[in-house]
């Protein structure tokens, strides 16, 4: 029984709104399950354990190309408390959600340093990792593919026949080439738009390579019986359904036959919606008679054999007037996309779509490549691709606004999307809010009250830059949930939108709150599990509170029809003659004293032996939406929703060290409709500091397909001495009509445009173009030894 | 591997159990006890996820072998909330939104604990060197920072900070 006074009762805030009403969105509400993670006992991948458990441990490669000649696994084998030794024979199968290029274990030759070669399930870690060091491995090692530039010389294949592989209509490798995907978008006439034109300018951006570094790495615990075909996998998987999926095709069983308990998530970003212990845990169980095995990649595995943001290179070309007006834009993406393609054509299009940013231009095109490289898996990372295009178009902004003389911040203004206009694909843009993100970025940093360049009182050299992004969600995309009462009058909330840190277990419960005029502590969400949660596409493309928010409303609508219905047997009056009031009251329209509050449901005694309350809701975008085509990509809606934002960045620079400090960040987002305010300041915040790590810190370095920075000592992410930033964030709401209470999505955009406002803050303050980031003191120290950075 | 006997007191209670020389204290936590809220981030002590406090000290539990901590005390996140009530500092984290994806969370609160005992009143910038070790890739830090001198706030009232 609940004890009055327990903390679950007390960290609950509920406020008036400014209208002096009860409402629960729009405000701060404490995060729903943050008890269990502030005491430890919330679940996360590695803290599952199943009985008669074994351990899982794998042999990676250490050749970035090479072919097998013979792997020995006979020492292993012989271990006491082996239980099963895997090799790329015993599964000649391939998975890939896009194209089924990757094996489960490496068949015939490793494509990249960390490939799985072969796995060992023992009684115990130790042993399976002393199982693994016994097996011996003859290699052929193969040319390497380090980078582009190798790649595209396809001298070298890593992939030799791509016909060979089951290829989905979303992706376009070009046989005969180490291109695994491409896009290309095309509006208008670029030649007669740079004809047009009064200037034109020519650009090169390079973004690094980065990890996720999720602090939990990835884990799966898997029990495959190879007598009924069952598999129960236990991961932090961001995407249940679409895992559950992937790996029914691989291991060739029916779906229905697959299921995913899904653990806490130890931070996602993207990393944690590929499929990676999952397989090889499988595997392990199948081979060892069905016990479960459980295997937890250690933070050296994380980085060599798991996933990560690819390198990209891109050109840009842009034609302009003398008073700004940008007439043409053309984009080039090379991504640097690792050995097998995984979610690349998905950033490869995400990206293709945002690469010109939020501007009205009447000609445009763009051309994106994935190129495979013999380097570790490049795939979605909060923003899939987005973040990467946004450091090319926004240093062009500024590089054109030097050229014409021109403040950043006007020539943006002047150029950017509004509503009515014309987007990238041809479509009429609705909710467009980027101008207000802007001037309300600029604002929080006081931009026109500062000059582009200054020096401060530490001799330090200082500077402000500016930048602007869009991003598509992707769409079509479906979902669906299930609201249920339970006797007691609460409420269960089941959706596969999975909780990542980002909060969508908090805002789900917060719309249905408000939908029903209940009290939010009424409301809980149920654990996700494939067996027994309705589907959801994915939990990506800062989707979830979009689409499952929509879904919870439409189920909350039932829910009050069958409260109704319900009412109307205790007030003894026909069904049409009760209502259910904004406020929450189901009520007798011709007698208003026969009325019921939501809150006190369970002890009216209407649910007494009547049909359970339960609803489901759903949501799907294949209406509205306009399938863009291959050639050109032009759509009248190619997205159910479009996200926008801006930030603002000052930075000093020490001209002795080259130590960049970032002083201030200014950000405005369009969230449509802030439900929990915090959670929406927590996705930028964090964002904030993430974005500073990839333009100043963050970067794998590869050599010769070898990965030289593997672990946390030498892959530097932002700690608590890099957080010293002033942040001032504002939340512009320009509701999405579409949108549960006006929603837009806010989980991947406070990331969009941080390193580019930062890279164009540093280029300001050095007066130096910087081409690439990070940007690490050595490279402005360089910059200032060549002489070419007239301000250090 | 040699077998030791050691008598480890985790959260007031007293355990004694015969491990392997070489288990570390992160392994004997989660593993011999079933302590499952420290948690493992990089085994290297660079992330800081494993914090837990020896005698109060704030340790890497990755870097410390059980074998040592004979007759030692040792404190996790299991052990701060008292009689069904938070402890100030998990009260704080979750008021001020310091949670997130909650992996990196039990470090940061002993971590946080151990500063509190060093400095009841702390500044941002002792927050920040005395954090720096605990890695969070969700909130920015912020709000870490935030609900630290909430706590402090909380634990003294009194206090008037000129800092």
């Amino acid at each position: 029984m609940m004890q009055e006074g327990r903390d679950w009762d007390r960290l609950v805030v509920s406020r008036k709104d400014t209208t002096g009403e009860e409402a629960v969105i729009g405000h701060t509400q404490i995060r729903k399950g943050g008890i269990a993670k502030v005491t430890g006992t919330a679940q996360f991948g590695a803290d599952v354990d199943q009985p008669g458990q074994l351990y899982g441990a794998v042999l990676h490669s250490p050749y970035a190309h090479a072919r097998i000649l013979h792997v020995h696994t006979e020492k292993a084998q012989a271990l006491p408390g082996v239980r099963a030794v895997v090799v790329g024979s015993d599964f000649p199968t391939l998975y890939g959600s896009f194209i089924a290029d990757q094996p489960v274990v490496a068949q015939e030759k490793v494509r990249y340093q960390g490939e799985p070669v072969a796995a060992v399930a023992a009684d115990t870690e130790e042993l399976a990792h002393e199982a693994v060091r016994l097996i011996e491995v003859e290699y052929e090692p193969l040319p390497v593919v380090n980078d582009l530039e190798t790649s595209m010389k396809n001298e070298v294949l890593i992939h030799e026949d791509w016909s060979r592989y089951d290829c989905s209509s979303a992706c376009f490798p070009q046989q005969g080439t180490n291109i695994g995907d491409q896009y290309h978008l095309k509006k208008g006439d670029v030649e007669k738009g740079f004809a047009e034109a009064d200037e034109i300018v020519e650009s090169d951006f390079s973004c690094g390579m980065l990890q996720h570094t999720t602090i939990e790495t990835h884990t799966a615990t898997a029990k495959a019986d190879p007598v009924s075909g069952e598999i129960h996998v236990w991961a932090p998987s961001q995407s249940p359904f679409s895992i559950r999926g992937l790996l029914a095709k691989t291991f060739h069983v029916p779906l229905e036959k697959v299921r995913l308990t899904v653990t806490e998530i130890g931070g996602g970003f993207g990393g944690k919606y590929e499929a990676r212990c999952e397989p090889i845990a499988i595997a392990l169980s199948l081979k060892a008679k069905g016990r479960p095995v459980k295997l937890t990649y250690r933070r050296d595995e994380e980085f060599a054999a798991t996933v990560c943001r690819s390198p990209v290179h891109m050109h840009i070309k842009t034609g302009v007037k003398r008073d700004g007006t940008l007439t043409a834009q053309q984009v080039t993406i090379e991504w640097d996309a690792g050995a097998y393609v995984t979610t690349n054509p998905r950033v490869d299009y995400n990206a293709g779509f945002a690469a010109n940013g939020p501007y009205k231009l009447p000609n445009a095109q763009v051309d994106g490549y994935v190129y495979m490289t013999n380097k570790t898996l490049g795939t979605a990372y909060r923003g899939f691709g987005v973040t990467e295009v946004a450091t090319a178009h926004e240093r062009q902004m500024d590089l054109i606004a030097e050229r014409l003389g021109m403040d950043p911040l006007e020539l943006r203004l002047k150029n950017v999307l509004r509503n009515g206009d014309i987007g990238i694909t041809g479509e009429t843009m609705q909710t467009m809010a980027v101008a207000e993100c802007l001037e309300g970025a600029a604002a929080n940093v006081d931009w026109n009250a500062l000059p582009d360049r200054w020096v401060d009182e530490q001799g330090n050299l200082c500077g402000k830059g500016i930048a602007c992004f869009n991003k598509l969600t992707g769409t079509p995309s479906t979902t669906s949930v299930l609201v249920k009462m339970n006797e007691n009058g609460s409420l269960f909330i089941m959706s596969a939108s999975t909780e990542m840190g980002q909060g969508v277990t908090t805002t789900l419960p917060q719309i249905a709150a408000q939908a029903l005029g209940m009290d939010l502590e009424k409301i809980s969400m149920a654990p996700v599990d494939t067996a027994i949660t309705p589907y959801d596409k994915t939990t990506t493309s800062s989707r979830s509170t979009f689409h499952s928010g929509n879904a919870v409303l439409e189920a909350c609508a039932d829910i009050k029809n069958q409260l109704c219905r319900l009412a109307a047997l205790k007030f003894k009056v026909d069904a049409a003659e009760v209502e259910y009031t904004a406020e929450g009251y189901i009520q007798c329209r011709t007698a208003p004293d026969k009325r019921i509050h939501i809150n006190d449901v369970g002890k009216s005694g209407i649910l007494h032996e009547q049909a359970p309350v339960a609803a489901i809701g759903r949501y799907g975008t294949s209406d509205i939406f306009d399938p863009p085509p291959v050639d050109g990509r032009q759509s009248k809606r190619p997205t159910v929703m479009w996200m926008h934002g801006a930030q603002a960045a000052i930075v000093a620079v020490n001209p002795k060290t080259g130590r960049v400090q970032v002083k201030k960040v200014g950000a405005a987002h369009d969230v449509g409709k802030a439900i929990n305010p915090t959670g929406c300041l927590q996705q930028i915040e964090g964002s904030i500091i993430m974005g500073l790590g990839h333009a100043l810190m963050e970067e794998m370095i590869y050599e010769d397909g070898k990965l030289r920075n593997g672990n946390m000592v030498d892959y530097k992410v932002p700690t608590f001495m890099d957080s010293d930033v002033e942040m001032k964030i504002t939340l512009v709401e320009q509701a999405h009509p579409e949108g549960p209470y006006g929603v837009k999505g806010i989980g991947e955009p406070g990331l969009a445009p941080t390193a580019a406002a930062i890279v164009n803050a540093v280029c300001h303050a050095c007066n130096a173009d910087f081409t690439s980031i990070p940007i690490k003191p050595e490279h402005i120290l360089f910059r200032k030894e060549r002489g070419d950075a007239s301000q250090i | 591997m040699q077998q030791v006997t050691i008598q480890i007191t985790v959260n007031d209670e007293v355990y004694i159990r015969t491990v392997p020389a070489n288990m570390t204290l992160l392994q004997f936590l989660r593993e011999e006890l079933q302590l499952t809220g420290t948690k493992e981030g990089c085994d290297e002590g660079e992330c800081g996820a494993c914090t837990v406090l020896v005698e109060g000290h704030p340790m890497n539990s990755c870097l410390v072998l059980a074998a040592e901590l004979d007759g030692k005390h040792v404190l996790t996140v299991e052990g701060l909330a008292a009689d069904g009530r938070l402890h100030p500092l998990q009260e704080a984290f979750l008021e001020v939104g310091a949670v997130q994806c909650g992996y990196c969370t039990p470090g940061m609160l002993l971590s946080g604990i151990a500063l509190l005992n060093l400095y009841p009143h702390p500044t941002r910038e002792q927050i920040r060197k005395e954090m720096e070790g605990n890695i969070c890739r969700c909130t920015g830090y912020a709000r870490i920072a935030d609900a630290i001198m909430l706590a402090a706030e909380r634990l003294d009232p009194n206090h008037t900070n000129n800092a």
